[in-house]
């Protein structure tokens, strides 16, 4: 067993951060480029290559959707833009895209008193006029993001995201328990985080049930997983191979069962306060909040920004490349292969808990790579660009 | 030394072997960080993987954090190798005709 010789210092309770007009505090100051539709993607990806401090975030959709899956789209984006790490906002829109238009969505994140510009391709003269006017009105945004310094914030301000992705037999002791030290301690010190993947609340819903703070909350999970098998069921198949995945059982993860109730480590003992929707923004209540989203790793970390979380802790048992392009995402292992094979983009190694670390000594070195990153450090995969996971989970077919 | 694998609660009937394991080799059990009795392990088990820890018969239910992560397929003795050959989600069974 680790014997400590020194007495650890002790946790830090602050972390600095750019506020916001609306009391919202970012750990980043991006300017993002968010296209509205497919057909605006190119322009984004131009713009972000000629300017520093950039990022953009573009998707297949934004056309030719029935009404309720566009307007998944649109809320999903409007969150990204409202999201604090993003600085100030430019939105890039192709044609008129009815329902999903740039002007509306740069409307609802201007009610976050941050800047907001949207840009129309066709109305510029075309994609190389409206490369030209998007990237000089960036470059003028940068200028004053820049300008702009960070200050202390306590960490009641954090709103950090849980996921979890290839998954094996090591999550549920080891990764997932140092997660669930960390969650604990930012809700003890008045902050927020986010657990999402209902497919993953599958087999756990009773856990998750006794830990809310209205017997409705409770009732709210167990519909929400009941939806989510029923549409598996409906598909006619075993929902395994899908769930859990083949790597899933490779790792030795039997049942999707077994899967959850690792998975629902991440949560720690925290009280869940309220359940929400896709992609919608987190209440402000200090406590564990439950976001309705697939199992799929990119689809669920996009509603969980969507939901304002600033940083996300991704533990995973097979090593990931997986990360958000605005949220920081930092990803954690305890698989001692896994965290050979994918050091590349593993930000923090808890493997020794198979060694006989106690939980809370991994968990606390995950909780100061949190409040560093949190602070303006970058992931590994931030600085590789590994920008790989906006995916708005879709609730209709393409018409 | 005697290999090591980990039950998480009382009740499970699983535990994880934190390092592979080789068939008829010795397991020495461990809850919250003590040891407890000693098991042979029947088949080869990867890192990580479950070892039964109490016997099943078919259709028992499995439990692991001391819930159920589903069914036995078939009798399960103690040292067995607990995997997707004997034991099977109660979940998203869309193939079962009765669901």
């Amino acid at each position: 067993m680790a014997r400590r010789k020194t007495p650890a210092p002790r946790l830090r309770k602050t972390w600095f951060a750019f506020p916001r007009e609306n009391g919202d505090v970012g750990a980043r100051n991006y300017l993002l480029l968010l296209s509205g539709t497919l057909y605006a993607n190119p322009t984004c990806e131009r713009v972000t290559r000629t300017l520093r401090h950039s990022v953009a975030i573009t998707h297949p959709l934004g056309r030719c959707q029935i009404a309720p899956d566009l307007k998944r789209t649109f809320d999903t984006l409007v969150a990204h833009g409202q999201n604090a790490n993003a600085g100030a906002v430019i939105v890039i829109d192709h044609h008129r895209e009815e329902g999903c238009t740039a002007d509306e969505i740069a409307h609802e994140i201007a009610k976050t008193g941050k800047r907001v510009e949207a840009v129309n391709i066709r109305l510029s003269g075309g994609a190389i006029e409206a490369t030209a006017q998007v990237t000089r009105i960036g470059m003028e945004m940068i200028r004053e993001l820049t300008n702009e310094r960070r200050r202390e914030v306590p960490v009641s301000k954090l709103l950090l995201g849980l996921n979890c992705g290839t998954s094996d037999t090591t999550s549920g002791i080891s990764h997932n328990k140092a997660t669930g030290w960390v969650t604990d301690q930012v809700i003890k010190l008045g902050g927020r985080a986010l657990l999402a993947e209902t497919t993953e609340m599958m087999g756990g819903e009773d856990v998750l049930a006794a830990k809310c703070v209205r017997p409705a909350l409770g009732r709210k999970i167990w519909a929400m997983v009941s939806k989510m098998e029923a549409d598996i069921l409906a598909c006619g198949v075993d929902l395994r191979g899908s769930q859990p995945t083949g790597d899933n059982i490779e790792g030795g993860l039997s049942t999707i069962e077994e899967k959850s109730l690792g998975a629902i480590q991440k949560a720690g003992s925290a009280p869940i306060v309220d359940v929400i929707p896709y992609a919608q923004r987190a209440k402000r209540i200090p406590g564990l909040h439950v976001m309705d989203t697939p199992g799929h790793g990119g689809e669920s970390i996009t509603g969980i920004a969507g939901g304002g979380a600033q940083v996300l802790i991704f533990s995973t048992g097979g090593g990931h490349t997986i990360n958000h392009p605005l949220m920081s995402t930092l990803r954690i292992t305890g698989n001692p292969v896994s965290a050979k094979l994918q050091r590349d983009t593993l930000d923090v190694d808890v493997t020794d808990i198979f060694t006989g670390t106690p939980i809370e000594v991994a968990g606390r070195r995950v909780y100061d790579e949190v409040i560093d990153v949190a602070s303006g450090k970058m992931t590994k995969a931030e600085i590789l660009h590994e920008d790989n996971a906006f995916a708005i989970t879709r609730v209709g077919p393409s018409v | 030394m005697a290999k090591v694998a980990m039950i998480i609660d009382k009740t499970d009937h699983v535990a994880t072997c934190i390092s592979a394991v080789k068939r008829g080799e010795t397991v020495e059990l461990m809850r919250d960080g003590r040891k407890s009795k000693k098991i042979k392990a029947k088949q080869n088990i990867p890192f990580a993987h479950k070892i039964c820890v109490k016997g099943m018969k078919k259709g028992d239910q499995c439990l692991k954090y001391g819930l159920s992560i589903g069914s036995a397929s078939k009798d399960i003795q103690v040292g067995d190798y607990i995997h997707i050959h004997n034991l099977e989600s109660n979940r998203g069974r869309g193939d079962l005709e009765n669901n």
